[in-house]
């Protein structure tokens, strides 16, 4: 059973159509007309057949007998077409409608004759109407006309740039406004209608308007003060401008395009990718920025849907393609390619060709045979994730990108949709749909040759540098471990001796108090010291987690995998030794606690705590730089952590020297790397997903005298964190670090070898060594493997030496593999094979669960499918690409689109209100190289933008010609975004981090601050508190819901969030006017939080009320009951309907 | 439009419904002033209701299409996947057999290719041969005399109660039958309205202090939202069973005493009532005055609905409160009781949330079932019984449901795995057959034989019984395939 994927709609847009009067609703609403124009017929009842009959015929009958197909030759379009029959004569014979085939053919029991063929039989009382029809002689309008050729639709033809209409000139009752040609459209379709606009809004309202529609954020009061200030002719000019040349805009429109092109963070279960692909964030940058620079929107869709063809070797316009990443599901590879067909057609064609999938498209010419050629366009691309500079880890980063993987992967034509059903009699060629395809205007397909780099993505300068490095660094790490193995050794012999010497001196004197006689820490000045048992609010500040002090406890309860945290207020001295008693409580996974210093507003911190999750619980020191969590493999142990006991941990700092001791032993010393420099920053006690305990913190200044453990004797491998007690046990470790080393320079040997074998394959460098290089790379392979294969062994004897007797022969057993593995791994150096794997760049992400053809090359060529597609969808000549992107643009600044239906343009869709406003639109975007800023600038500084939303005052006359608005008479006030309210209170309070791009925030973290748009968005991840405003549906999402629900309204009285960003705004003021009467007060807040002057009634109110508030704060006792009460009146005004609205 | 309903949700995207108001009795509407009661007659209710255009497809009015024989629904939901041959469709063949493979049995035309021919699957799952034998005993209850498993005793007290369908069949082999039992599309599918959100969308409301449509328990799997294409306005509302904490946001964060933040409400009330004399026929403005209002009053109407400190000892017993077992779960059987005593149209109750469902007894399924039935059977009982003695069982269909039955031979050596072939749902109250058995698995609960009733059977006969039909809530340009509908159980209404 496959998704039913004819016509449909998002959530929202049906509602669209209720604003389509009646006329040009025919053709979506006849089911429903029907339904009551023909329930209670009786046979006597003169039938209607404009009414009745014609609507039954279009909505049943015409898609398969009409102008788009005749089946056996039949039109059902008029009247008279139908009595004029097809192949089998008249099938309707007026005043006989037993005798009339068309009657028996919709009645009869037969299943395979009956009419039509498709969905429910027809109701009785529709069959009563039909009948009674003919039997009253089938009569209809004389000069009804047949339906007319779909080439001839309105979109189909390519927008010629239409004559700004001449206006009559200027009169006593009509003063047309005009700022650019926009309002000559608009005012020439109100004139005909005798529409009369309202007043322009208040400037300050277009200020906020404008602010709001062009970077998401509204006008600080400087901002506002400004402009009103300035009155000279530029004055809006030089706002528009500000706005488009700000960072900010690429910000706001950019999650406009994301929610058309479906932008979608990756979900799936636990590391498996299901939908989208990780490090899809690099596509949102893309977006965002080429947005700030105006790239063409052509530019853009040829980009996005084949920037592997066309720019191969630039990985920043790789990026772009991420949104055909994005579309990936493992699951299932037809509805993979169903989804890319049905969005890319609606979003960039404004068609829908997904109803085409299981049969002609009922509207518009596009056979289902069709539809199966676009699939081919799309058949060969898979996706791949391609590494970038600075980052080995294709987990950790990578730029995912399509690239045609399979070149003859052969199409074929799902019968009904049916993809088990595939008709493998032909393969479907690539190609676009006739109707929109010509001499001038055809998909030319040729196959692209790609780069070397694009294939072996190895070959990359960058990829070799990090490959090198990884190696160089193994090698030095290894040394480390060599002597510190080494040292070790050397220790323990010492002390084995020394032991023995001490138990011998013992038991001559008889005395036993030598044993206790361990350093302890030295005394030194206390910073802090806290036993947690009574509320300490001076010292500590909760940030996220729901903190509380019980039973002589700070208790953190909050369930889930979040971070939670307490900051020290002071700030600790730059080294010191902290230590933290804790009882871990709970947790689903990680449990981890710790704490974390260094912590600044700029998102850097060091941290060192202890997990227990389960299997692989440890102690772990990590850092935060550039917005990433650094987990070096140095600054971990393993241990064992019992949760509902009491543990210790202590850090000790200096300089970036990092000791961490747990349970009282020394746990991990690590070394900062070099150029990760020391931030002045808070301490905090931190829990992620974790319940826990506090019992005790202290916190003092290291004492210079203390000696910390240097890194290099933590930074051993593996063989570090194994208890060894014997000599000759330790000697064993020296030989494995040994061996650790051996493979770390093999593996640098191998990486040379395999690189000077691909430059000579792919680059023609020293080509006439070509195969000696590829022998050589394979043999360095083998080395590399039998040096791990060393290792192994070594380990694997070391195994046996710790064993004890019940796993003694689970280790000898391992030991016999490892030992016929090394010998193979021996014997096979030698055996010349020029086989050898290139270095890798990229990783094919798997096609499916059976992950099928994981191990096959990169082609050297891709099948110019895609780019042969995106140049067509991108001629200028295309008639739907620049009309649905300008519609689009125009939707989202005037509240109302041209075209409604804004993902179907076809003949099912709605009519243009303004056909020439919008074709001249679409030649403004062509002719000005597709540039968007070019379409805002001149919608936003229309007269027509700057008309007041209220409907106060509006004639009768214009009430009843156009009660929808559908003319623009005045502004339609559109409630703002989810991503524009949180946005906005946080710009309100000053708090808003403006930065650009980056990985994708948790959607739990409440401290974050950064743009919304930043937020994880998938179809498993949703930020709280922007679902409960219509946050985007990433399956599809063409126009934003605009609910209006209670639980909006306690996110914005309740929330931490809002109720934290109105503290910060009323503080603001305060401190910016610490004397300000209450009037003042009043006029001020009203005007920073909706950007309007308070009217008198509205000053009357809130000063009123402002005095209560105070009673109250008063009587009950709160401390500063002025500010109080005033921060209450700011949160209020947050939630005052004019701020969530765009006016 | 969608008049009563609206109390609570509001579309600011349909047409105008104010056009037609003359000005004085909107402005006069609007300045009723913030009262913090109950909402009286409300603009929307009149006008809306009154401003019919027949041409114009609308949406539902709020009222049922003929007469209801239940207002309420308490859709229980089990994820994991139940047992149905250990609970209610107890089949001792497979105990008479088991060891064996399904084939060596008299069984062995259950496993014709044609018959297992899966519709949807969304993983490759094995198929299960070896017969496992039943973990626990059953017995005979009540008059009816109907077989249950002794996993559920007190279920089984109210066996004459119960209308038990024993011959439900999905198609998705995996957990994403949790998604199909809610809104009878495959996973594959994509995402569609469940149940709850049609109902919610299709009636109005019984008391506008209170969300109509509430969640409680988590549904994790693929899909946690209802409204979907319906939109967010019909999500469920979620909310905890504890009254310091019942809903997201619920009380402030700033800790604003109730009667500060009353002074907020009212101030936002009245500066929003001058705001709609500048911009007058502003549905959206009208709409969000509503909403602030009915957010104070749910604010306190949702605590006070969960406050147990009014209902007896014997009550709290009925539902196990006092035992840590049965606590957790029955604390939700009573706050579902008393969300529906006070007019609350849909709730919604998962169980077993977490991974793929709780119930998904792949392997040691003895233990996993008696641990879980323990934990929800005297709390449903105690549900029904207070339902029944409080007469609000006549008016409130209870639903127990499951994504799919677990397969009569084993999985490893103790589980058993899933089983859309066949499985067990039952329903109570709202005009249903009390102590029946309608429909029939075969000897070892292999395939629904007998009554086949695929998941959307169950939502035509709640909204038969809600009075609603499903095919006249169609949204235009979502046309819904006919099996989306269902058919009513016309054999267990009463």
């Amino acid at each position: 059973m496959l998704a039913h994927s004819n016509m449909t709609i998002p959530r929202d847009l049906w509602m669209i159509y209720l604003r389509i009067p009646t006329r040009s609703f025919v053709l979506v609403g006849v089911r429903c007309l029907l339904l009551s124009a023909v329930s209670s017929l009786s046979a006597e009842e003169q039938v209607d057949y404009l009414k009745q009959i014609k609507p039954l015929l279009t909505e049943r009958c015409v898609a398969c007998h009409g102008v788009l197909k005749q089946e056996a030759g039949l039109r059902l379009d008029t009247a008279a077409l139908a009595i004029q029959g097809g192949e089998s004569g008249a099938v309707i014979k007026p005043g006989e409608a037993t005798a009339s085939l068309l009657l028996k053919r919709v009645t009869t029991t037969e299943e395979s004759e009956r009419m039509p063929p498709e969905g429910e039989p027809l109701k009785p009382e529709q069959i009563a109407a039909l009948r009674n029809w003919i039997n009253q002689q089938a009569q209809a309008p004389a000069h009804e006309q047949p339906e007319r050729h779909p080439r001839d639709h309105w979109s189909f033809k390519t927008p010629v740039r239409p004559a700004v209409p001449d206006l009559p000139s200027q009169t006593d009752s009509f003063k047309p406004q005009i700022a650019n040609p926009i309002d000559v459209f608009i005012t020439s379709a109100q004139r005909s209608r005798g529409i009369v606009p309202q007043a322009e809004a208040d400037r300050r309202i277009w200020l906020r308007r404008v602010s709001l529609d062009l970077i998401g954020l509204p006008p600080t009061p400087a901002e506002l003060e400004a402009f009103l200030a300035d009155d000279s002719s530029e004055a809006d000019d030089n706002v528009v401008t500000r706005l488009l040349e700000s960072p900010q805009y690429g910000q706001r429109w950019g999650r406009h395009w994301m929610d058309i092109w479906r932008y979608s963070d990756w979900w799936g279960l636990g590391s498996e990718v299901r939908n989208s692909q990780k490090h899809i964030w690099h596509w949102r940058d893309w977006i965002v920025e080429s947005i700030n620079s105006d790239k063409g929107y052509d530019q853009m869709l040829r980009e996005m849907l084949a920037a592997d063809e066309l720019y191969p070797n630039d990985l920043d316009r790789m990026r772009a393609t991420g949104y055909l990443a994005r579309q990936y599901f493992i699951f299932n590879r037809t509805s993979w390619l169903d989804e890319t067909i049905e969005h890319t057609a609606k979003a960039m064609l404004g068609l829908t060709f997904n109803c085409a999938k299981c049969h002609d498209h009922k509207y518009d010419p596009f056979s289902q045979v069709e539809y199966y050629k676009i699939r081919a366009i799309f058949e060969p691309y898979q996706i791949r994730t391609e590494m970038i500079s600075g980052q080995l880890d294709l987990e950790k980063d990578g730029i995912p990108h399509a690239f045609d993987a399979h070149l003859d992967l052969p199409t074929h034509l799902h019968v009904r949709g049916d993809e088990s059903n595939p008709d493998k009699s032909r393969i479907m060629e690539p190609a676009v749909p006739a109707f929109l395809s010509s001499d001038a205007l055809k998909l030319t397909i040729e196959p692209v040759l790609l780069p070397p780099e694009a294939t072996s993505p190895g070959l990359r300068d960058f990829v070799i540098k990090m490959h090198r490095q990884a190696a160089e660094q193994q090698i030095a790490a290894a040394r480390s471990a060599v002597e510190a193995a080494q040292k070790t050794l050397l220790e323990s012999a010492a002390q084995e001796l020394a032991a023995k010497d001490t138990a011998l001196k013992a038991a001559a004197q008889g005395d036993a108090k030598s044993a206790d006689n361990k350093p302890t820490s030295l005394p030194n000045e206390l910073f802090v010291r806290d036993d947690f048992l009574v509320p300490n609010p001076e010292l500590w500040e909760p940030q996220t987690g729901h903190w509380s002090y019980a039973n002589g406890h700070l208790i953190q309860s909050q369930i889930g995998a979040n971070r939670d945290a307490v900051r020290l207020k002071q700030l600790p001295p730059h080294d010191f030794e902290a230590r933290l008693k804790y009882i871990p409580t709970g947790g689903e996974m990680w449990k981890s606690v710790g704490i974390s210093c260094d912590v600044t507003a700029a998102g850097n911190e060091l941290l060192a705590y202890v997990s227990s999750v389960a299997g692989a619980s440890k102690s772990q020191i990590a850092f935060k730089q550039d917005s990433h969590y650094v987990y070096p493999p140095t600054a971990q142990q393993s241990r064992n952590v019992e949760l509902n006991q009491p543990h210790e941990i202590v850090l000790r700092i200096r300089g970036t020297l990092l000791n961490m001791s747990v349970d009282g032993e020394h746990s991990i010393a690590y070394q900062l790397p070099a150029g990760l420099e020391r931030q002045h920053g808070y301490l905090e006690l931190i829990a992620f997903d974790a319940q826990v305990e506090l019992l005790a913190f202290e916190l003092r200044a290291l004492p210079a005298e203390l000696q910390l453990v240097e890194a290099a004797h933590s930074q051993t491998p593996p063989v570090a964190t194994v208890t060894l007690t014997r000599v000759d046990e330790l000697q064993l470790a020296v030989t494995i670090a040994q061996k650790v080393q051996t493979t770390a320079e093999a593996q640098l040997a191998c990486i040379e070898a395999r690189v000077a074998a691909d430059r000579a394959r792919h680059l023609g460098s020293e080509s006439s060594r070509t195969t000696d290089l590829a022998l050589a790379a394979g043999r360095s392979e083998r080395v590399l493997a039998a040096a791990g294969a060393d290792e192994e062994l070594r380990r694997a004897e070391l195994a046996v030496a710790q064993a004890t007797a019940d796993k003694k022969a689970d280790a000898d057993k391992k030991l016999d593999t490892a030992k016929a593995t090394f010998e193979t791994s021996q014997k096979a150096i030698d055996v010349p094979n020029e086989v050898y794997t290139s270095l890798s760049g990229a990783k094919k992400t798997q096609e499916d669960y059976q992950n099928r053809n994981a191990g096959k090359p990169f082609p050297a060529t891709s099948s110019g499918r895609r780019s042969a597609f995106a140049k067509w969808l991108t001629d200028p000549r295309q008639p739907l690409t620049a009309r649905v992107a300008v519609n689009h643009i125009w939707i989202r600044h005037m509240g109302k689109a041209l075209v409604p239906t804004v993902f179907d343009f076809g003949r099912k869709g709605a009519p243009p209100t303004h056909p020439e406003l919008l074709d001249w639109l679409a030649a403004e975007l062509v002719e000005h190289n597709w540039s968007m800023k070019h379409i805002h600038r001149l919608i936003v500084t229309s007269h027509v933008y700057r008309l007041s939303s209220s409907s106060a005052g509006a004639t009768d006359a214009t009430l009843a010609a156009d009660p929808e608005n559908r003319f623009y008479w005045r502004m339609n006030p559109v409630r703002m975004e989810s991503q524009i309210v949180r946005d906005s209170l946080l710009h309100l309070a000053g708090e808003l981090d403006l930065s650009l791009g980056g990985p994708s925030m948790a959607t739990n973290d409440e401290s974050a601050r950064r743009r919304s748009l930043y937020f994880v968005h998938s179809h498993n991840d949703h930020q709280p508190f922007l679902a409960a405003f219509d946050d985007a549906s990433v399956l599809d999402c063409y126009r934003r819901a605009e609910s209006i629900v209670p639980q909006q309204a306690l996110a914005m009285e309740n929330s931490s969030l809002a109720t934290a960003l109105a503290d910060k705004i009323a503080q603001h003021m305060a401190e910016a006017r610490p004397n300000a009467a209450d009037s003042d007060f009043i006029r001020k807040a009203f005007l920073s939080i909706l950007s309007v002057e308070p009217t008198a009634n509205e000053l009357a109110t809130m000063s009123e009320m402002l005095n209560r508030m105070t009673d109250l704060a008063r009587a009950k006792k709160r401390p500063n009951p002025e500010g109080f009460a005033r921060t209450n009146l700011v949160h209020t005004l947050l939630n005052h309907n004019d701020f969530i609205t765009i006016r | 439009m969608m008049p009563q309903r609206n109390s609570t949700m509001t579309q600011t995207r349909h047409s105008d419904p104010f056009r037609s108001v003359p000005r004085r009795t909107f402005l006069a509407d609007v300045g009723l002033g913030f009262t913090g009661l109950a909402l009286g007659a409300m603009l929307a209710k009149d006008t809306i209701g009154r401003a019919t255009e027949p041409a114009v497809w609308q949406p539902p009015n709020g009222e049922p299409k003929f007469t209801p024989k239940a207002k309420s629904v308490v859709w229980l939901f089990m994820n994991g996947g139940v047992s149905h041959v250990e609970s209610f469709d107890p089949k001792p063949e497979i105990t008479k057999h088991a060891g064996k493979s399904i084939s060596e049995t008299p069984y062995a035309d259950t496993q014709k290719p044609e018959r297992l021919k899966r519709r949807e699957v969304a993983f490759n799952v094995e198929l299960r041969q070896k017969l496992y034998p039943l973990q626990i005993g059953f017995r005979k209850y009540g008059e009816s005399g109907i077989e249950l498993s002794d996993w559920v005793p007190h279920i089984g007290s109210c066996i004459d109660d119960l209308a038990v369908v024993r011959s439900m069949w999905t198609t998705d082999d995996n957990h994403g039958a949790q998604t199909q039992f809610h809104s009878g599309r495959h996973m594959l599918d994509g995402e569609f309205p469940t149940l709850g959100a049609w109902v919610h969308y299709g009636l109005g409301s019984i008391n506008d202090n209170l969300p109509q449509f509430i969640s409680m328990g988590q549904r994790e799997y693929w899909n946690a939202k209802d409204g979907h294409y319906l939109g967010p306005a019909h999500d469920a509302v979620p909310i905890r069973v504890d009254p310091n904490n019942p809903l997201d946001y619920g009380t402030p964060a700033n800790g604003l005493g109730v009667d500060e933040q009353q002074l907020g409400f009212e101030l936002a009330g009245r500066l929003n009532r001058l705001k709609a004399i500048e911009y007058p026929n502003d549905p959206a403005l009208i709409a969000r005055i509503k909403a602030y209002e009915l957010a104070f009053r749910m604010q306190t109407s949702i605590p006070e609905a969960l406050g147990f400190n009014t209902e007896t000892q014997a009550t709290q017993e009925l539902y196990g409160l006092d035992e840590p077992a049965t606590c957790d779960f029955g604390s939700q059987m009573l706050a579902t009781r008393r969300l529906i005593e006070r007019g609350v149209r849909f709730i919604q109750v998962q169980h077993g949330a977490g991974g793929a469902g709780k119930w998904d007894a792949h392997g040691d399924l003895k233990t996993n079932h008696e641990k879980n039935f323990k934990k929800v059977d005297k709390p449903i009982a105690g549900l029904l019984k207070d339902l029944k003695q409080r007469g609000l069982l006549d008016s409130t269909i209870v639903i127990f449901a499951t994504e799919f039955g677990r397969t009569p031979a084993s999985q490893g050596t103790d589980g058993r795995d899933h089983h859309p072939y066949g499985f067990s749902v039952w329903m109570a109250g709202g005009g249903l057959k009390r102590g029946i058995v309608h429909g029939a698995t075969d000897e070892i609960g292999f395939h629904a034989v007998e009554h086949r009733h695929y998941v959307t059977d169950i939502h035509a006969t709640i909204l038969k019984q809600l009075g609603l039909d499903s095919r006249t809530l169609e949204v235009p340009g979502r046309k819904r395939l006919d099996i989306d509908h269902g058919q009513p159980i016309d054999e267990i209404i009463a």
